[in-house]
């Protein structure tokens, strides 16, 4: 690796470099490290996952015939999906408003600038972890079976699970950033409680406010399928009409849903731009 | 300052009076092994108006901080008025804190909020217990930091939010919050090394124009010789961490800043440099 003495118009001497590191082998490394374990997981021999692409050959037809079933949507069932979409959308807007409010001392709790305690912080990321280890899906059937079958159950999941995103972006957020107003209150005498009540909350309140509303959009598109597992809204409609393969039923829910999730994702952009 | 007359007359209790601030075999070392203050003893009388000059990582910033104990000594005692700040933790230090104004070189504002809110803050350490829960500044919280607005000039801003505002006006602000504290002591870190220099003499002159008015003890990290020599009264040298410099401020001359540094002022001529 020799510097490139080209000396051009002007320079009399040519530049000497200082060594380039050598980088390539690592990285050249780390691909070959990646390829290994991609192959290594589609060896049936040692328990990789067995993915039979022969199957779409096989069952095409079937496919295809219920494919043509879904672009015939029955519009006449229409009526039949107001109620479970309109409680599937209160699901999601109330859980995401109790999410909101549950997340603001919960946040300020996980992140080191606004809570110096070491034991009390990780406690809160502990507990937060563990509620985002669990997919929603299983939090839905555990709690059907701890409250019943209904749109409770679908509401808890909801908060679980946004106060697990919430909580988890906006703290790590909060964490990477400087806060020097912090010091100065600080510095002049201020409690922790009224430095984040009084500066932290109101300066990273754009923060909150873009992680609420991802986390509504989120939820329109969760609480659909809730009802599968029986916790209420359109999803239990879905599941029903599917299981009596009335795939025109099935259909409209589905384009249904398309339309709230789209039409939730551009009002909350919209929302988005009005906070940056 | 027409308002301190008002108060004054108002009833409002008086001014605090300034007090000074002593360090006694002050050493401070930090987790990483680094020390950064070096068995440094001064006494800074009531009143007075001092710069700390040094090299950067000459233990400037941490002498200031030890005073309001946001740097905890690791040996020696720092007394300001009747308080020995070394040791002290929780409720007490905050009380103490709550007497001692602070400014920064970034200013140290909130940006998204408006000029009322970060003044307010100066006020965080009066607050009574329910006040403090309910986060309800009192008349007077809003009283006495509205009038320290009107003191630097810049009432004008009170609704704007901190982060529109210019460099200058910024920091004017920071030291109308600490004014709202009604302090004892003024600190100020590097308090011009971000602006520009008329703002820079602006921001000086405000100081001055406090120690003068209010009679604060002020202490002011400077990077600057002719500010030190111009706005204060009296100089102190670190270099390393140690004391190397304590005079008169209006006489120090260029070989003194010389000695605190280590080293020259002007770098010597590169002859590839010469015309």
């Amino acid at each position: 690796m020799s510097a490139p003495a080209s000396p051009g118009p002007t320079s009399e001497a040519p530049l000497v470099l200082p060594p380039r590191p050598r980088t390539w082998p690592r990285r050249a490394l780390t691909l070959a490290a990646l390829a290994a374990f991609t192959l290594a997981t589609c060896l049936p021999a040692i328990g990789g996952v067995e993915i039979d692409l022969g199957a779409i050959a096989r069952n095409w037809r079937h496919g295809a015939a219920n494919l043509s079933a879904l672009m015939q949507p029955n519009w006449a069932f229409v009526p039949r999906t107001i109620q479970p979409m309109l409680e599937t959308l209160q699901m999601a807007f109330v859980g995401a408003a109790i999410a909101a409010a549950l997340s603001i001392p919960l946040t300020l709790w996980a992140a080191r600038p606004t809570n110096p305690n070491t034991v009390t912080r990780t406690a809160v990321r502990a507990v937060i972890n563990v509620i985002r280890a669990v997919p929603d899906l299983v939090w839905a059937t555990i709690l059907v079976a701890m409250v019943g079958v209904g749109a409770l159950p679908g509401l808890l999941t909801l908060v679980l699970f946004d106060v697990g995103i919430v909580v988890k972006l906006v703290s790590e957020a909060i964490d990477s950033a400087d806060h020097p107003y912090l010091e100065a209150a600080r510095a002049g005498g201020a409690t922790q409680g009224q430095m984040n009540r009084g500066l932290a909350l109101g300066q990273n309140l754009p923060l909150f406010a873009n992680q609420w509303l991802y986390a509504l959009e989120l939820n329109v598109r969760i609480s659909a399928i809730l009802g599968i597992v029986g916790a209420g809204g359109i999803g239990r409609l879905l599941d029903e009409r599917f299981g009596f393969f009335a795939y025109g039923d099935v259909s409209v829910i589905i384009l249904e849903i398309l339309v709230v999730v789209l039409v939730i994702e551009a009002a909350s952009n919209l929302l988005r731009r009005r906070l940056a | 300052m027409t308002h301190d007359t008002q108060a004054a007359e108002a009833g409002h209790a008086p001014a605090s009076a300034a007090w000074p601030i002593r360090l006694d075999g002050v050493s401070v070392i930090y987790p990483n092994g680094t020390a950064a203050l070096r068995d440094v003893s001064l006494t800074i009388e009531a009143g007075e108006m001092v710069s700390v000059v040094g090299l950067s990582g000459s233990g400037k910033s941490t002498l200031i901080r030890t005073v309001n104990g946001l740097v905890p000594v690791t040996s020696g005692t720092v007394t300001v008025g009747p308080h020995t700040v070394s040791g002290l933790s929780g409720r007490r230090l905050r009380e103490v804190r709550g007497h001692v104004g602070m400014i920064f070189q970034g200013f140290n504002l909130a940006p998204r909020l408006d000029v009322y809110r970060n003044t307010l803050v100066g006020r965080f350490a009066r607050a009574g217990v329910l006040r403090r829960l309910l986060g309800v500044p009192s008349a007077r919280d809003r009283q006495v930091a509205l009038e320290a607005l009107d003191t630097v000039g810049i009432l004008e801003k009170v609704w704007a939010r901190a982060g529109a505002l210019s460099g200058g006006q910024q920091q004017r602000v920071a030291i109308a919050r600490a004014l709202s504290q009604e302090p004892s002591i003024m600190l100020a870190d590097e308090p011009v090394a971000s602006l520009d220099p008329p703002t820079a003499h602006a921001v000086m002159a405000e100081l001055a124009r406090i120690n003068a008015d209010r009679h604060l003890t002020v202490l002011v990290n400077l990077h600057l010789m002719d500010l030190a020599r111009q706005y204060t009264h009296r100089m102190i040298g670190l270099r390393d961490g140690e004391l190397v410099y304590d005079g008169p401020a209006a006489e120090a001359t260029e070989a003194d800043f010389e000695q605190i540094y280590g080293r020259r002022i002007q770098p010597p001529q590169r002859p590839a440099e010469q015309p």
